[in-house]
């Protein structure tokens, strides 16, 4: 079985946002709500030090697929919604989740409730709830029409592009729909539906820095196997515990 | 309330060990990892289609993924030798762009005739033939009066090959002068750079794969600029194995990463350009096989000394010597140091960094050095030094842009009659360039340059010049300094048209809003750019079912107009669209605006799928293959390959002495009976003699006094700007912390903290900041990021129009944030016609709100 994993290169890395942006096209997550980001995949921003000896550094950001995932221990119900597969992959069942938000507030990654600070970059999350009983894609439910009968509304141009939202990628689902429903949280599947198609998880497609390498580490010949043994590598929260499988190399400012 | 409630539940997960409280459930805690296989999922099932981005000005060549007619993802085009299959953030905003909420779904009209900022244009929706009628009604009234010169048209946002069909015609076969580009708003004074030295009055390229010193200056290519997607590809390997320097007031993104920051004091840049060169010559770093050596081999470059001319022997440059004694003798890094604040052993590091890396430099100067009051020089000033390192057209270094072969479409001059032939040369343009003060002297020629932003002016000084005004995709409204002036402006022109995707603040003042197409996803035209040495053409084409009553402005609207004309009696536009354009392959013309689109499109991509002789680029095979692979990228271009004299500037060669600029200069003072010291004058430069013919030091001109506007105001574009419509999608909101110090869902000041704790100010205060031209309210942030004495914010939200997330509140007309065109005066760099938007030309006060 392979363990699969992801080296992001801080170095190559220039903060663009275009991980970010690709996972939610492909993965359809609604807009920040709720104290939710719904950010699969975010960022950590850091400006330090006196002018002009500044830096600011950005760390991309997802969820870890730890090996000994908090999530998981934590997930209550039998069988348990948030599992990992043979791959390493942590994933959820929305099927068998009670959205009782344990894996959120045991993942050290995560916020129960994110606050104003997590719009600079100091705090995150990498599982999102979905409340309850209200569509998960509030900004498509809105009938409201800025120019009466001139401008569009958001459920007419849904309606007309005939989907869920107009733009929504249509994967198919296994245990993550391509739309989530309320009441159960969501998290980022190192795109399962793709990656177990052969295809590279869309954060890593579409980075145009090539920061991105995801594969098998225990594949000695793979390149992710290969930049970790090349490269000084470092976890988030190694101290936690949680063994994560996302690794960071390099430094994102050379004067850092 | 940060962590707080999950830290208790962690603090409950330890204490309580099997049991954690979440609301009122109480649940059991297991401890394993629980592993089983995932149930089967499979990718979204779609097509990539291939068209073009143009949510900047490098006009990505892209695909998009179409799920059931649905625009969905975005990727760059694999073929692209350019943008190497990746898009930057903005392409990825393609589908929400799309999608729009607030998209303008069908022609509308004013019914309110009140026309003002807040006043409610009470649009009601018509349909697109009694929009037409009514827009060729007005037309012909003029038609009829003789006064056809009293049509206008403001372009903005175009495609490169049909924008002739609008642009290009309309103004020609019905007749008027009064036809502007929006070009000068965001960047044509940096092109007198590059321009005035090496002939070459245009965007340049840089051989970023090969280069070993890059520098950034006024400029942040990971950001905005040009080449964003390039730029962001190979930075990494930059980096790794050279040196970056970021010249910029600000910590940009690229500054972020950079091995050098130089954060100059705003509008300094010539000084700072000026030391390297300086430490450059009197250290013998130049390029010599470029620039050439003294004669007997010994530097006679010695700070503050003259140099006899005759003792130095020139290759492909022009006038080094002359340079440094007009200019450069005395610019020492210590002398720079005062005016740039930059610590002379820095200039000097930076200086050396970059002469050790000759040739394989690219100095990548942007709109942050030109484009302020005086920035003609600067712009020559930083670009000389590619000149002086002889990174011109070499390996690794600064090389102008490529092209790709495209067809013009079919002459016209036989439709032009004679009630549009006076028409069109009757009176000056109203944007006042080539008068005295306004040399806008592009290509070196006075008063070829358009003044965008001064069209306002003019409609103020003369508001019968205008009676009929068509626009398309631009809001100078919100995108023009001192807008105000334009709403003033289009207050009084008694009927206006705009064709746009969303109702903007330019919107609020039409007459008639037609509803564009948005062109990444829905238009069908050809688009040509460069970059990383390949010229490229684009094909953008409908990728998904267009939602909405819409039609693309500068073909199915020309079309259905022309035909509107032609009914009332006007017939030369239609006559000359179905009658001249035929489609190279059949030769048929077209019969509808679709086939005008697809013919027209045909005509200007022919040559390169339908090539005379066979290409050096791409091979396509026709047609069909062209529309399926989206592009062509030309052959690399060839190093070196203006060297042996073939520069296109007076002296044929590379000019430190620039003979361009002073015939140039010389040809407007004799045009106005005047000296070229009067000229710049009465224009706002302080070089006299022969100093105007040099790159050169102008001290920056500010408006405001520093007592009573302390902080120097530093404008920026966002990273996921795409061309200031991009505000209304949440996204752009809910990312703009990825713009370096930025808040998501916000628009701060940025103020370093030192200045915050002398005024009482913290993050999070909402402040006021003003200037001499007016005021804006919004959050400050404190941030290491920028010079005490130094103040910066985005550029990109304050709209008080455009859509339900833009605007703070569209039906009463409140901003999200502030708009920073509000506060920055209405000013020009005079020799380009560009307008003033950066250089801290811009004095501001920031107090509590």
């Amino acid at each position: 079985m392979p363990k699969l994993g992801m080296v992001i290169d801080l170095q190559r890395c220039v903060g663009c946002g275009v991980c970010a942006l690709a996972c939610k096209a492909e993965n359809n997550t609604s807009n920040r709500a709720n104290g939710q980001s719904h950010n699969w995949a975010d960022f950590v921003l850091k400006t330090e030090g006196r002018f002009p000896n500044t830096v600011h550094l950005v760390m991309p950001v997802l969820c870890n697929h730890c090996s000994n995932a908090p999530c998981v221990e934590n997930c209550p119900v039998t069988p348990k919604a948030m599992f990992k597969t043979p791959e390493g992959v942590t994933m959820h069942d929305q099927s068998l989740c009670i959205g009782c938000q344990a894996c959120q507030a045991s993942c050290p990654y995560s916020n129960l409730e994110l606050d104003e600070t997590s719009l600079s970059g100091e705090t995150y999350s990498v599982i999102s709830f979905n409340a309850k009983d209200r569509t998960t894609q509030p900004f498509w439910a809105d009938t409201a029409e800025m120019i009466p009968g001139c401008t569009a509304s958001a459920v007419e141009t849904t309606k007309r592009a005939g989907a869920a939202s107009p733009a929504m990628n249509q994967f198919a689902a296994g245990d993550v729909q391509a739309i989530r429903k309320p009441g159960v949280v969501e998290k980022c599947t190192l795109c399962y539906h793709r990656t177990s198609n052969g295809m590279q998880p869309a954060c890593v497609e579409a980075c145009p820095s090539k920061a991105r390498i995801f594969g098998d580490q225990d594949d000695s010949n793979s390149a992710i196997a290969k930049v970790l043994r090349a490269q000084k590598s470092m976890r988030l929260q190694e101290d936690k515990g949680t063994r994560p499988n996302v690794h960071y190399v390099g430094k994102y400012s050379a004067r850092a | 309330m940060k962590l707080t409630r999950r830290e208790f539940l962690r603090v409950s997960v330890v204490t309580a060990g099997s049991i954690i409280v979440v609301g009122c459930v109480s649940l059991p805690v297991t401890s394993a990892m629980e592993v089983r296989k995932a149930r089967p999922a499979g990718p979204a099932k779609g097509v990539w289609t291939s068209t073009a981005c143009q949510g900047c000005t490098q006009w990505c060549a892209i695909q998009i993924f179409v799920e059931d007619g649905r625009a969905v993802r975005v990727r760059g085009n694999p073929l692209s030798k350019t943008n190497h299959g990746y898009v930057c953030p903005r392409g990825h905003l393609i589908p929400q762009q799309t999608y729009d909420p607030d998209r303008i779904k069908v022609p509308m009209k004013r019914t309110n005739p009140l026309k003002g900022r807040g006043i409610d244009p009470k649009f009601v929706p018509i349909s697109w033939d009694e929009a037409l009628d009514t827009v060729a009604d007005k037309m012909m009234a003029l038609r009829r009066d003789h006064e056809t010169h009293k049509l206008g048209y403001l372009r903005g946002r175009y495609s490169s090959t049909s924008n002739a069909l609008l642009y290009g015609t309309l103004p020609k076969i019905f007749g008027t002068p009064q036809y502007f580009s929006h070009s000068a708003l965001c960047a044509e004074a940096e092109k007198m750079g590059p321009g005035l030295t090496q002939g070459y009055f245009g965007y340049r390229d840089y051989d970023l794969a090969n280069t070993m010193c890059l520098v950034a200056w006024g400029a942040d290519p990971l950001a905005s600029n040009r080449m964003v997607p390039n730029t962001i590809n190979r930075f990494g390997e930059i980096l790794a194995r050279g040196t970056v320097i970021a010249v910029d007031p600000r910590l940009s993104t690229s500054a972020a990463k950079a091995h050098e920051w130089l954060p100059l004091k705003p509008g300094t840049d010539g000084a700072l350009a000026g030391a390297i060169a300086h430490v450059l010559l009197v250290e013998g770093m130049w390029g010599k096989e470029f620039v050439g050596d003294f004669k007997d081999g010994k530097n006679l470059f010695v700070a503050g000394k003259l140099v006899d001319e005759a003792a130095f022997s020139e290759k492909e440059t022009h006038g080094v010597v002359k340079w440094w004694n007009i200019e450069l003798k005395d610019r020492t890094p210590a002398w720079a140091e005062k005016e740039t604040l930059i610590p002379a052993e820095q200039i000097m590091r930076v200086a050396r960094a970059m002469g050790k890396a000759a040739p394989k430099v690219a100095v990548w100067m942007g709109p942050g050095v030109a484009m302020n009051p005086r920035g003609t020089y600067a712009a020559m000033a930083v670009h000389a030094l590619n000149g002086l390192l002889g990174s011109v057209d070499t390996e690794g270094g600064m090389l102008q842009g490529s092209g790709v072969p495209t067809a013009h479409f079919p002459k016209l001059d036989a439709y032009v009659d004679k009630i549009a032939k006076d028409g069109g040369h009757h009176g000056k343009k109203i944007d006042g360039r080539g008068e005295k003060n306004m040399p806008a002297m592009m290509g070196a020629k006075p008063g070829s340059g358009v003044v965008t932003n001064n069209v306002a002016n003019g409609i103020l000084k003369d508001p019968g010049a205008i009676k009929v005004l068509l626009a398309t995709w631009n809001n100078f409204n919100f995108s023009a300094t001192d807008p105000k002036r334009w709403d003033r402006a289009l207050a009084k022109v008694p009927f206006f048209v705009h064709m746009v995707t969303n109702a903007s603040e330019m919107t609020q003042f039409a007459d008639v809003v037609l509803p564009a197409t948005f062109n990444s996803s829905e238009g069908f035209s050809v688009i040509t750019n460069m970059g990383n040495r390949h010229g490229y053409a684009s094909i953008q084409q409908p990728v998904g079912k267009r939602l909405w009553d819409v039609k693309q402005e500068e073909t199915e609207v020309m079309w259905l107009l022309a035909a509107k004309l032609k009914a009332k009696g006007f017939s030369n536009l239609f006559d000359y669209y179905s009658k001249e354009f035929k489609d190279p392959e059949t030769g048929k013309t077209p019969t509808n605006e679709h086939e005008f689109a697809e013919i027209a499109a045909k005509i200007s991509s022919a040559p390169m799928w339908m090539p005379k002789q066979a290409l050096k680029g791409d091979k396509l095979e026709g047609w069909a293959d062209f529309r399926k692979k989206g592009m062509y990228n030309s052959e690399a271009y060839p190093f070196k390959k203006n060297w042996g004299g073939k520069f296109k500037t007076v002296s044929h060669k590379f000019e430190f002495y620039s003979e361009t600029a002073k015939k140039g200069l010389a040809d407007h003072a004799s045009k106005h009976k005047t000296t070229v010291d009067d000229i710049l004058a009465v224009s706002g430069y302080v070089a006299r003699g022969e100093q105007a013919f040099v790159p050169h030091y102008e001290p920056p001109k500010r408006h405001g006094s520093v007592a009573e506007y302390p902080f120097d105001f530093i404008d920026y574009k966002s990273r996921l700007n795409r061309e200031g419509r991009s505000q209304n999608l949440p996204w752009y909101q809910e990312f703009k912390k990825v713009d370096a110090g930025d808040d998501s869902w916000g628009d701060v000041l940025k103020m370093n903290p030192a200045d915050g704790a002398k005024l009482g100010l913290k993050t999070g205060d909402t402040i006021k900041i003003s200037s001499v031209a007016g005021a804006i309210v919004t959050k400050l942030k404190l941030w290491e990021g920028v010079r005490p004495g130094t103040v910066a914010k985005c550029y990109g939200q304050g709209h008080w129009a455009y859509g339900r997330v833009a605007a703070g509140n569209y039906a009463k007309a409140e901003p999200r944030g502030g708009n920073n065109n509000d506060i920055l005066v209405d000013d020009y760099d005079r020799l380009s016609g560009a307008t003033a938007r950066n250089g801290g030309f811009t004095g501001v006060k920031v107090q509590k709100a």
